[in-house]
């Protein structure tokens, strides 16, 4: 007995495993299969596409370019850099009615929020409202960190300093009267952004925490002055500057301004004449950047966005193309002789 | 004792064997040295040193720390473990007992506590714990014998003697004082490994004497036959042979292998050519933006472009280091494991006979057995069994047994009459016994006697038989068949067989012959030999030599290795003379005295009288002709490299369906002339082609092999501009057999092949003499077979039976080579695809080096969203006949230009990391043909794996314990229930498999055509022709004769003596029945009677 255990002692497991026998699943991949299975994948994008062309296209989008680069553009004057405190009007009208909700944005173009060192150019501590490093702002900053007189800036770095200053006013001109469209500035940031990731030091006044800093050199007014009009929107937690320091992926982007959904406007802007008052502040010409402003309103798949649908029909066009290659190439094989 | 002699403590190594690298203090650092020896690691090592420079630094260091870490660890663990494993084995070793002279007696002491001087006790079957001096033996003129199978494989047992002074003076008893005063000092060369040679010199009592190997025992090698032995240690542990032997593997590297290293490479190279243009790049953009005032203005470091370029270069070799994949080659290391142990762990490889299965012994070579294309095999032992089986004899003419079924259903004969019969014989001839058993035919006698005496075999007596110790199968079965039938080779002795040896078993004589004085007095020469040796040896007229031969060319056909036998009565007077000139020439010490030799003993062998052919079957192994088939079916060349003849060769050839019936062998003469021909491809088309035997000449390819013998191999030296030519012709051969060849000739063959083709070549061999080509080829597979484990000791690969093979190359072959080279592809797209979007956006963000990617994807990516699935494909991949060609995925950056700008960039970061994932994990389900459980749950656990991942480095939880590393915070929150983003990653994902799906699609389309193709070529009958070409002679003899010089010198010198040798009565009690042929031949000893006087 013992020596026929002896025997086998080395004789190896008997398992699915070591015998590698496990129970699988092999797909068997026919032409009566991939042919078909191509085309259904095809016809399946080319629905996507279908749909999300439709959507795109039922998605109204209005832009204006107010750089100023032409003579003839209300905001050729205020092109010049030199130029202080420049107020341009733009006057668009719309046919029909503009369904709503509306979404205000601006764009900027050739502007590389995307650049590495413009994006690490803040210090996150400071802007978690770590007193400490209104003292001493991160080296990630420089040179956006101190001022020639070596006093901390706050917010530090490139990125709180060139934000986008110039601001919107738009009016509906019924029968030459201008009337205010109200512009609803609540809620356009993130709510991790406003809640979690930015806050405000705990500091009241919040004028106090800044004390012994300075505003950043491009700003007009410090950080707790951003929005005169509601007190608890300023410091950090500004809605635009959250909007601001939220970096774009690509040179040419648009952010988020305001939304219009109130009052008479809450069904979308009427069609009428409009006229936009824009306080022209944010230089672009320097780097050949272009300034814009876009309505849009959105849908289920967010705002235009007419390539998605595209790139649906090509890749799915593409699909059931191939599936007509793969069957004259499976025909030809299958009959040779025929040929 | 220790002082009386002239070693000192310190000089020589200790008898402790340390196999293990390392000790606690010392694993760390060596570790951490053996490991960054390896270009990737060091690599990586840069990577994370320039990480820590901020200036650079584009991914945090710990990024990159994390799976080099992982990486180190896991190959530390490894080898940590293997240290383990041999510190084990070491002290297992080193605590075997063994008896230790210790003042006045034996006591038991450990091989670790022996020290160079000891005098150790050896008892029978113990293994000798270090280089002993033979003081003495139990046995007469103090012989013993060892088993030297673990240090050359051989099985066969050699015997030691020790020096005549010590043995005069040491045998008395009690040996314990006389050995305890032994005061010799023994002098003896530097610790050297050469195991067959040994000089030196013992100083003892006035006395100078030589010392050589034949008194040496070594470690190693196991005492046996023996009660015990006395030795003197001369060298322990590290300084022994043994251990000086175990020089390193020859490390083989895989094919795979070096395609690798030169894709590492080529990453590299491209890593930096593209940090390189995007560099300046970066420079270009810095310039652009120091003209134009804007936000970035003022971020240019030092207002410098270049600058700017030059750190911008070292940014992104940080960022596209992902591209190397650092965790391939501790992959690849495992892969090799698992194959290595599924190898071992298959049962259809596991031979129950010998309780062994396949053995894979290095781990490293899986995937080259998917590629061989030639296969050179040895045929002893190899092709055939090596288990020798006498199956048909024919005496004086008349042919006795039938070996035209198999062995196993010969009808055993009644052998109940013969004591000594333990089964064996498969040969039925009732007849025979009958007449032998009758005494009606001398000539019966005289072969069975010519059989039973003519040999070298050794008796060992177990359990009251005799156990044959022969230096050759043959051997072996032709005594032991003359065993079964009543001639039973008991022993020698010297008092009552002395044998004389006409000259040592050398094969070029391949002949024999003893001569014996019988009992009635008359003097008789008995020869046994291959047929043309024989043949021409015999008076003329001889009696019965047409039947004879006859009976030669039956037997051939059937595959047996014949041997003749005949005899010669010796007149008394002509002997006289003759043993007196070769007493003479025998003493002489001149170099010409082996042809003298050899001259007086071709004197000796005339006028012979043929008595009989015995007829071996040498059995083929179980399914080579199957195996064989199926391997040239598989498009893989067979050749086979043997030390047997021509025809024996061409015999198994054609039995083992290495050549077919038809087959056109083209031998040296036409071969020669085809080489030295100007064209040789044309002359050798002629040659096929205008060959009459070409049945059907609608068959365009003419089948031919091409047949050499090792003096033909030899022209090859001179000719080195043939090689070429011949592996083309050879390339269009069926087979090329080669027939004796030296072990050298078998290398340099596999040498040839290596250097004149592409494919990968593997040798298969089980003897000794087939090591040198194992070592050689690509691939050695040695077999555990009857000739010992010297072969499997150099192997790569141990297998049991030849037929393993086909699964060893068709099917783990294949999978290892499928699943590594798919692994291979799928790992640089997964990596090079993950880091090339950084040069895609590097287009969009001004050649800032800016990661795209979360810094916790980029550690995370590789190791948990990605590596399951692939590692479970290259575990349990199989049956991959598709293959989808992996392409770049260009099409990552297809679109998404303008149309994502209303994206941030956390979720466009999340969107791509997201794509990134999908890709990898749809792209191994295509790849993916057998799809166990744990494939399925790889790929979902990757999946998961990346949501729950994101979703933590994303949490706020972790941004408020540290804002600086998570900045993600609520980037995948959001991205996760947007539409737009799953609809992108989607378009990305099919798009990038795109290529590889239609490629996977029409490689199916186009297969169906070859399945279809393969359908109906095999359905058509395949004829058998007679596997005989008509008119040929085939004539095949054979003889194995010992490969060394066997115990021919041993047996002449009288020396082998049992103690336990039964005397001549029980001898005749053995064979009662016929007293006519009892052993009780007297004789005198020729050759040594004067060395020994």
């Amino acid at each position: 007995m013992v020596k026929e255990e002896k025997e086998i002692a080395n004789r190896p497991d008997n398992t699915a495993f070591t015998q590698q026998r496990l129970p699988a699943w092999q797909p068997m991949l026919s032409a009566g299969i991939v042919i078909p299975g191509f085309v259904l994948i095809g016809l399946a994008f080319i629905g996507i596409g279908v749909a999300l062309f439709v959507t795109s296209r039922s998605i109204t989008v209005l832009e204006i370019d107010y750089t100023g680069v032409e003579k003839d553009s209300p905001c050729y004057k205020c092109s010049d850099a030199d130029v202080k405190n420049c107020v341009c009007n733009l006057v668009f009208s719309i046919d029909s009615l503009f369904e709503g909700p509306v979404f205000f944005y601006y764009g900027l173009s050739n502007y590389f929020q995307n650049y590495r060192k413009y994006a690490a150019s803040k210090d996150d501590d400071q802007l978690s409202g770590d007193l400490d490093a209104f003292t001493a702002p991160s080296d990630s900053c420089s040179p956006y960190d101190y001022n020639s007189n070596d006093k901390p800036i706050v917010p530090c770095g490139a990125i709180a300093n060139s934000m986008f200053n110039d601001t919107f006013k738009l009016y509906r001109v019924v029968n030459g009267a201008k009337k205010l469209v109200p512009l609803d500035g609540k809620g356009i940031a993130w709510w991790t952004d406003y809640n979690v990731k930015y806050r405000n030091p705990s500091v009241t006044p919040l004028k106090n925490a800044f004390n012994n800093t300075v505003k950043p050199i491009f700003w007009p007014k410090p950080a707790y002055q951003l929005d005169a009009s509601d007190p608890a929107n300023n410091g950090f937690i500004n809605q635009d500057f959250l909007v601001w320091m939220r970096r774009a992926a690509l040179p040419d982007f648009r952010k988020l301004y305001r939304r219009i959904t109130e009052g008479d406007y809450a069904k979308g802007l009427p069609a009428g004449n409009y006229s936009l008052t824009i306080a022209y502040n944010y230089p672009v010409l320097s780097f050949d950047g272009t300034k814009k402003v876009v309505f849009s309103n959105v849908s289920w798949m967010g705002g235009k966005n007419e390539f998605l649908g595209i790139a649906y029909l090509v890749v799915g066009s593409l699909c059931v193309l191939m599936s007509i290659v793969m069957l004259i190439v499976y025909a030809k094989f299958k009959f040779p002789e025929e040929d | 004792m220790k002082s009386f002699l002239c070693f000192r403590w310190g000089r020589y190594a200790d008898n402790l064997v340390r196999s293990y690298k390392y000790s606690p203090l010392t694993f760390l650092p060596l570790t951490l040295f053996e490991q960054f020896q390896r270009a990737a690691n060091l690599y990586f090592l840069l990577m994370v040193v320039m990480q820590c420079v901020p200036v650079i630094s584009s991914i945090p260091f710990y990024i990159t720390i994390f799976p080099l870490l992982i990486v180190l660890s896991v190959r530390g663990l490894k080898d940590l473990a293997n240290d383990m494993a041999r510190r084990r084995s070491d002290s297992e070793i080193n605590s075997r007992p063994c008896d230790v002279l210790d003042s006045q007696s034996f006591s038991r002491a450990q091989w670790k506590d022996v020290c160079v001087g000891d005098v150790l006790r050896i008892h029978k079957d113990q293994v000798i714990p270090a280089d002993l001096l033979l003081l003495c033996s139990s046995e007469p003129h103090s012989l013993c014998y060892v088993e030297t199978a673990d240090i050359d494989g051989e099985s066969n047992l050699k015997f030691r003697q020790a020096l005549s002074a010590t043995h005069n003076q040491m045998t008395s008893h009690p040996s314990e004082e006389t050995l305890a005063a032994f005061d010799g000092v023994v002098l003896c060369e530097e610790p050297n490994n050469r195991l067959y040679t040994f000089r030196g010199q013992m100083h003892w009592r006035g006395e100078s004497l030589l010392l050589d190997n034949e008194h040496i025992l070594l470690r190693g090698t196991v005492l046996r036959n023996t009660e015990f032995a006395y030795g003197l240690t001369i060298y322990t542990g590290a300084d022994s042979k043994i251990l000086r032997n175990c020089g390193k593997l020859r490390v083989k590297r895989t094919r795979m292998e070096r395609v690798f290293n030169q894709v590492v490479i080529g990453i590299v190279l491209s890593v930096l050519l593209a940090a390189l243009l995007l560099a300046i790049g970066a420079g270009v953009f810095s310039s652009w933006v120091m003209s134009h005032t804007g936000p970035t203005s003022a971020l240019v470091i030092n207002g410098n472009p270049v600058y700017t370029g030059f750190l911008i270069f070292w940014s992104y070799i940080i960022l596209l280091s992902p591209a190397m994949p650092i965790s391939l080659y501790i992959s690849f290391e495992v892969i090799h494991t698992v194959h290595s142990l599924f190898i071992g762990w298959d049962m259809e490889m596991y031979w129950q006979q010998a309780d062994r299965p396949a053995q894979a012994r290095n781990t490293s070579l899986n995937e080259e057995l998917g590629q061989v294309g030639y296969l050179l095999s040895d045929k002893t032992g190899t092709l055939t069994q090596n288990r020798l089986l006498f199956r048909q004899c024919c005496i004086a003419g008349e042919v006795y047994g039938d070996a035209s079924g198999k062995a196993e259903d010969t009808e055993p004969m009644d052998l109940s009459w013969n004591p000594f019969s333990c089964g064996g014989l498969f040969m039925s001839a009732p007849s025979l016994v009958q007449k032998l058993r009758g005494q009606q035919c001398p000539i019966s006698c005289q072969f069975l006697r010519a059989l039973s005496v003519c040999h070298t075999v050794m008796a060992e007596w177990k359990e009251e038989a005799p156990v044959y110790q022969a230096a050759s199968p043959d051997e072996e079965a032709l005594v032991g068949a003359a065993r079964e039938l009543g001639w039973v080779f008991l022993s020698r002795t010297r008092d009552f067989i002395v044998v004389s040896e006409l000259g040592v078993t050398r094969d070029h004589r391949r002949r024999m012959s003893v001569l014996v004085r019988e009992p009635e007095g008359g003097l008789k020469l008995y020869c046994k030999g291959a047929d043309l040796v024989i043949l021409e040896r015999l008076q003329k007229d001889c009696l019965h030599q047409e039947r004879t031969e006859r009976a030669l060319e039956l037997f051939s056909q059937a595959c047996l290795r014949t041997l003749c036998v005949a005899v010669r009565s010796v007149p008394e007077a002509s002997w006289e003379q003759w043993s007196k000139t070769l007493d003479q020439s025998a003493t002489m010490v001149t170099s010409d005295r082996d042809a003298l030799l050899e001259k007086l003993y071709d004197q000796m062998e005339i006028d012979l009288q043929l008595i009989g052919v015995t007829a071996i079957e040498d059995r083929l192994q179980e399914g080579v002709p199957e195996t064989i088939a199926l391997l040239q079916q598989a498009g893989l060349k067979v050749w086979v490299l043997t030390g047997d003849k021509k025809e024996t060769a061409v015999n198994i050839g054609y039995s083992c369906k290495l050549l077919d019936p038809d087959t056109r062998l083209l031998e040296w003469q036409e071969l020669r002339q085809i080489l030295q021909s100007p064209d040789p491809g044309v002359t050798f088309f002629k040659a096929r082609q205008t060959e009459l035997w070409a049945v059907d000449k609608q068959t365009a390819e003419v089948k031919t092999a091409l047949v050499l013998t090792g003096p033909e191999l030899a022209e090859f030296d001179q000719r080195p501009e043939w090689g070429a030519t011949f592996m083309r012709l050879a390339e269009q051969c069926q087979s090329v057999l080669c027939c004796r060849v030296t072990p050298g000739q078998k290398a340099d063959i596999v040498s040839l092949v290596r250097k004149h083709t592409r494919s990968v070549t593997m040798s298969i061999g089980d003897g000794a003499n087939d090591v040198n080509m194992i070592k050689t080829a690509h691939v050695g597979v040695g077999l555990a077979g009857v000739e010992g484990g010297q072969a499997v000791q150099n192997a790569d690969f141990a297998l049991s039976q030849f037929r393993f093979l086909q699964r060893l190359l068709l099917v783990h072959g294949r999978w290892s080579y499928r699943r590594i080279s798919f692994f291979l592809r799928y790992f640089l797209f997964k990596t090079c695809g993950f880091a090339l979007v950084h040069i895609w956006f590097g287009f969009f963000n001004g050649f800032s080096a800016q990661s795209l990617y979360e810094t916790w994807f980029i550690g995370l990516y590789s190791v948990f969203y990605t590596a399951f699935p692939v590692m479970c494909l290259a575990f349990f991949e199989q049956d991959v006949n598709a293959e989808s060609s992996l392409k770049w995925p260009e099409l990552y950056r297809s679109g998404q230009r303008q149309e994502l700008s209303t994206y941030d960039f956390q979720t466009m970061a999340v969107t791509v990391a997201m794509a990134a994932t999908f890709t990898a994990n749809v792209e191994i389900s295509l790849i993916t043909r057998y799809w166990t459980r744990l494939n399925v749950a790889a790929v979902c656990v990757s999946v998961v794996m990346f949501f729950i991942c994101s979703r933590i480095t994303h949490s706020t939880r972790l941004f408020k314990a540290s804002p600086m590393d998570y900045l993600f915070l609520g980037a995948s929150d959001r991205a996760f229930i947007d539409p737009l983003v799953w609809l992108t990653a989607l378009l990305t994902t099919w798009t990038a498999v795109l290529p590889s799906m239609t490629a996977l699609a029409i490689n199916v389309i186009l297969n169906m055509q070859d399945k279809h193709k393969v359908h109906s070529a095999s359905s058509q009958p395949v004829e058998l022709r007679s596997r005989l070409r008509r008119g040929a002679s085939l004539r095949r003899s054979s003889y194995a004769l010992s490969q060394g010089a066997g115990p021919g010198r041993l047996i002449s010198s009288g020396t082998c003596i049992r103690s336990t040798v039964p005397t001549v009565d029980e001898q005749v009690a053995a064979d009662n029945n016929s007293t006519d042929s009892q052993l009780q031949i007297n004789m005198k000893n020729n050759s040594d009677a004067p060395n020994h006087a």
